[in-house]
């Protein structure tokens, strides 16, 4: 027992590194918003001007708040539609499922540069137009693919004979979904999700044709400030949602069960 | 679906979705970010001034911009256009001819400038000259002890891995001419610019595309010297503290125009006439040098109105400066994929 | 095994369609429809937009064959991807087997979550942070610098591994969550069992473990290689001189000289070798699962 009390100490050692390799940028970026320097010019002096310009930056602040909601509805819609295609076909067999899989893969092979550009045009001439509406239905587009490639690697591990054991005593097909499959998969959703929620909320390059000028998303804004005075505004509100948002983790990974545990 | 029917379509549909965006007193105007136009101070001051509420909207480059007046036509009343791209928007039939009588301003601006042929056509202005500046070189101080004089010192084996030029064909192969005394508009040897260019290779750090990128390398000080924007150099100097100066080679540097333009369809041509005439106005020029810092205004006023030691009166005032510089005049289409297609081999070659 | 078409399963795409519809719909109005639009233009001489005569042609799909420079950096890119995506196995499948088999309880929650929270930041902020690490004088040459006794220059910047560490960092939490969600299936009595019977960890590794959680391996890779062949962002900004690919010079013909029929071409042609590496690498993998 001894070998494996050290390869669980080794495992353990492996994923603090893992997330100190993770984790580095972010820090770098969380200080960086304390440093005078826009530069990121050392030695560092420490400020909080940065948080009180922020606090004045209304601009950055619709921005960020136009951001948060547009992750938040896609990754809702985009996890659930995106589970249900996978169980779709998980379930069934049928003629063009090949071509249905490999579908998925043209929105996250052709550069999101091209996307956007096709979008524009698209909603363009069909009368869709810019905005948020237009930016939340290509963010939702993006997102599927992950969350369907996520969820059915998911699917693959399911025996389905429990759907079957399940249907033979009496349940019906919703009950067989919500009481069997679904806690099953549930890890596979959660990671979805993130996914989902990671490439809205880090969305530029569609987001940069499809926004307006009151309308903008927060990568929008940023890019827009790197090509002139950029300055540690954007680390600073940056490090407001990890923080915020490691709090909301840590609280429901506290209260809610959804690893897959036994 | 046939293709003149979708274009057709699609200015349709921009038309009436634009009709429903601007209203009377906006005045909405399209420019870089961080450009004057959209400083928060500036558009108080004309707000106030007016009654005209100012709405900005930014283009990452000047094909972005053109994009950008193609399909939101009658959405904009101003827009900044860099003089050598005047022709192919007036060409596009995107601009349309300003009545300066309503600017008082520009009776005020240099005659070479207001004057020059890319703004003007049959006896018509399109476009009122706002600022002008240079691509030249600039320098991190720490790395020279006298200031160089010569654009040969990016060649220098002293400065391998530190020097930058920025990530752009078109000014590449036109810095390429400069190093091998050719007319930027004119370029005859393209193999000489392509040798040379070749030869700067191996002394690049990277490429830079903008500001910010330029000032992070000189503050962690790992640059030398490389081409540089004149307003930006001065911006990181003044503004910024970072040692940083510009010098203008004996052998030229690279000319830029911008210019105000009223798109066609502008919904608010009272509104885009006052809100020229204010941006040449030297008392707003004043203060975008002194708070932000700026390339030279077309008005002479302006740059009159500054003080006597200024960069922008001292250096880029000086007749000596003003022999050596030459204007980017407008590019063909061909041209542009031309340079881009020796600037993408020369970066390719070098992996 | 699981995986395969149950005996109960029901066939037909009738009966899919309730659950399929709503996802394809939605990607039909928003991807698929105007990257139709997109391959239209490819076949195009000129943009219809600036106004210009224009016509059809193939010279856009031609002119990928006819310059050596467009095969040279498809095939930087093609190798860039598969390191990365070496890389992403290499770090993030330990990791997702730790995970899923080692740790227990609320702190394998947590780090699931934590694992991707690093993404909520913006791309470029991130890319700009890993700048400071590696360049000379940066956090890892100081680092280094001060623990290690004889003195060395680390600068890491505007190079290809440079490249390399940012694009790892940028997708090796895919790998993790991906594994993590096979592996985590794994009944561990399985594993016990085979142990009991006299397996090495190596051989449950080779025989049990990773044929069972190549699913996970299998999406994971698909999902790194795929977008980091077409990327063009981190290595332009951390490559430097060396950080022109395939995906840069779409981006410059969309850019910089307005020629969205040649990029676009040029964008479909690697959509076509992705699909095409995607299709032969399947059936390999499924064998070796």
């Amino acid at each position: 027992m001894a070998t494996t009390r050290f390869l669980e100490w080794c495992g353990r050692l492996y994923i603090w590194l893992l997330l100190a390799f993770l984790y580095l940028p972010v820090i770098i970026m969380a200080l960086m918003s304390f440093n005078v320097s826009p530069f990121y010019q050392l030695p560092f002096e420490w400020t909080t001007e940065w948080y009180a310009l922020l606090w004045q930056n209304d601009q950055l602040f619709s921005a960020t708040w136009n951001s948060l909601e547009i992750a938040i509805i896609t990754t809702v819609i985009a996890t659930v539609l995106g589970s249900a295609a996978s169980l779709a076909l998980y379930r069934h067999e049928f003629r063009g499922k090949k071509v249905l899989q490999a579908l998925l893969f043209p929105p996250i092979a052709i550069p999101w540069l091209i996307t956007g550009t096709a979008m524009l045009i698209f909603f363009f001439g069909v009368g869709i137009g810019r905005g948020l509406f237009a930016i939340l239905l290509g963010h939702v587009a993006l997102a599927l693919p992950y969350v369907i490639v996520v969820v059915s690697a998911r699917l693959q591990t399911f025996a389905p004979e429990l759907e079957e054991a399940a249907r033979s005593l009496g349940a019906n097909q919703w009950q067989v979904t919500w009481r069997v499959t679904l806690p099953w998969i549930m890890p596979g959703v959660i990671a979805g999700g993130l996914f989902a929620f990671a490439v809205s909320f880090d969305q530029f390059v569609v987001s940069y044709f499809l926004s307006t000028p009151g309308q903008t998303t927060l990568p929008v804004e940023i890019y827009a400030a790197i090509r002139k005075g950029f300055t540690p505004e954007i680390n600073a509100v940056s490090t407001i949602i990890i923080v915020v948002s490691m709090a909301l983790m840590l609280l429901t990974a506290r209260f809610f069960k959804f690893g897959g545990e036994k | 679906m046939r293709m003149p029917k979708l274009t057709a379509f699609l200015t349709a549909t921009a038309v009436f979705a634009s009709a429903l965006a601007a209203t009377a007193d906006e005045v909405h105007v399209l420019n870089w970010k961080g450009y004057g136009a959209d400083e928060p101070w500036a558009i108080a001051a004309f707000e106030k001034a007016t009654g005209n509420k100012v709405v900005n909207d930014f283009f990452n480059s000047e094909q972005e911009m053109l994009t950008k007046l193609r399909t939101n036509p009658g959405l904009y009343d101003v827009v900044m256009i860099n003089a050598a791209f005047n022709d192919q928007a007036l060409a596009e039939k995107l601009i349309q001819p300003i009545d300066v009588s309503k600017i008082p301003n520009y009776a005020d601006i240099s005659p070479d400038k207001a004057g020059s042929p890319m703004l003007n056509h049959d006896g018509k202005v399109f476009g009122v000259p706002w600022v002008w500046g240079l691509t030249a070189l600039a320098i991190n101080e720490k790395a020279f002890e006298t200031p160089p004089t010569s654009i040969g010192e990016m060649w220098n084996e002293a400065h391998k891995g530190r020097v930058t030029i920025r990530d752009d064909a078109v000014e590449a192969v036109q810095f390429g001419a400069i190093a091998t005394g050719q007319n930027i508009n004119d370029i005859k040897d393209m193999e000489a610019v392509k040798a040379k260019l070749t030869s700067l290779m191996p002394q690049i750090r990277t490429f830079w595309s903008s500001e910010n990128d330029w000032n992070q390398m000189v503050a962690s000080n790992q640059i030398d010297i490389g081409t540089y924007w004149s307003g930006s150099a001065d911006r990181a100097k003044t503004h910024f503290k970072l040692p940083v100066s510009l010098v203008i080679p004996g052998e030229g540097a690279v000319a830029w125009l911008d210019a105000f333009s009223i798109p066609v369809g502008a919904k608010n041509v009272a509104g885009a006439e006052a809100f020229i005439n204010y941006m040449i106005d030297p008392k707003f020029y004043v203060e975008w040098v002194t708070k932000v810092g700026a390339p030279v205004s077309a008005n002479a006023k302006a740059v009159a109105a500054l003080p006597e030691d200024a960069f922008n009166r001292k250096v880029m005032g000086d007749p000596e400066v003003a022999k050596r510089i030459q204007f980017q005049a407008p590019i063909t289409d061909a041209q542009r994929e031309a340079y881009l297609a020796l600037w993408q081999e020369l970066k390719v070659n070098v992996k | 095994m699981a995986g395969q078409v149950a005996t109960g399963s029901r066939r037909g795409l009738r009966s899919a369609l309730p659950l399929l519809l709503p996802a394809y719909l939605w990607l039909t109005v928003a991807i698929f429809l105007p990257l139709s639009a997109m391959v239209f233009f490819s076949f195009m001489t000129e943009l219809p937009l600036s106004g210009k005569a224009w016509s059809f042609t193939l010279d856009n799909y031609a002119s990928f064959f006819s310059q050596p420079l467009y095969l040279t950096l498809l095939a930087a890119s093609l190798r860039l991807g598969l390191e990365v995506t070496l890389w992403c196995v290499v770090i993030g499948y330990p990791a997702a087997y730790v995970l899923a088999k080692v740790l227990r309880g609320r702190s394998r929650e947590a780090i699931f979550l934590l694992v991707i929270l690093p993404f909520w930041s913006n791309g470029l902020v991130r890319i700009f942070s890993w700048a400071m690490v590696l360049r000379e004088g940066g956090i890892l040459d100081t680092a280094l610098n001060a623990v290690l006794p004889f003195k060395i220059n680390i600068d890491l910047m505007y190079s290809y591994p440079a490249v390399i560490i940012g694009l790892v960092h940028s997708y090796v939490p895919y790998m993790v969550l991906t594994c993590y969600l096979t592996l985590q299936a794994i009944d561990d009595s399985l594993i016990e069992a085979g142990r009991s019977l006299g397996a090495s960890r190596l051989q449950m590794l080779k025989r049990v473990i990773i044929p069972l959680s190549m699913p996970g391996l299998v999406a994971g890779a698909a999902l790194i290689f795929v977008p980091v062949v077409g990327s063009f962002m981190e290595p332009r900004i951390l490559g430097g001189r060396t950080g022109t690919f395939y995906g840069t010079i779409i981006e410059d013909q969309f850019v910089a000289v307005f020629n969205w029929p040649l990029g676009a071409a040029l964008s479909f042609i690697l959509l076509a070798v992705v699909l095409v590496i995607l299709a032969l690498a399947s059936p390999v993998l499924r064998r070796a699962a």
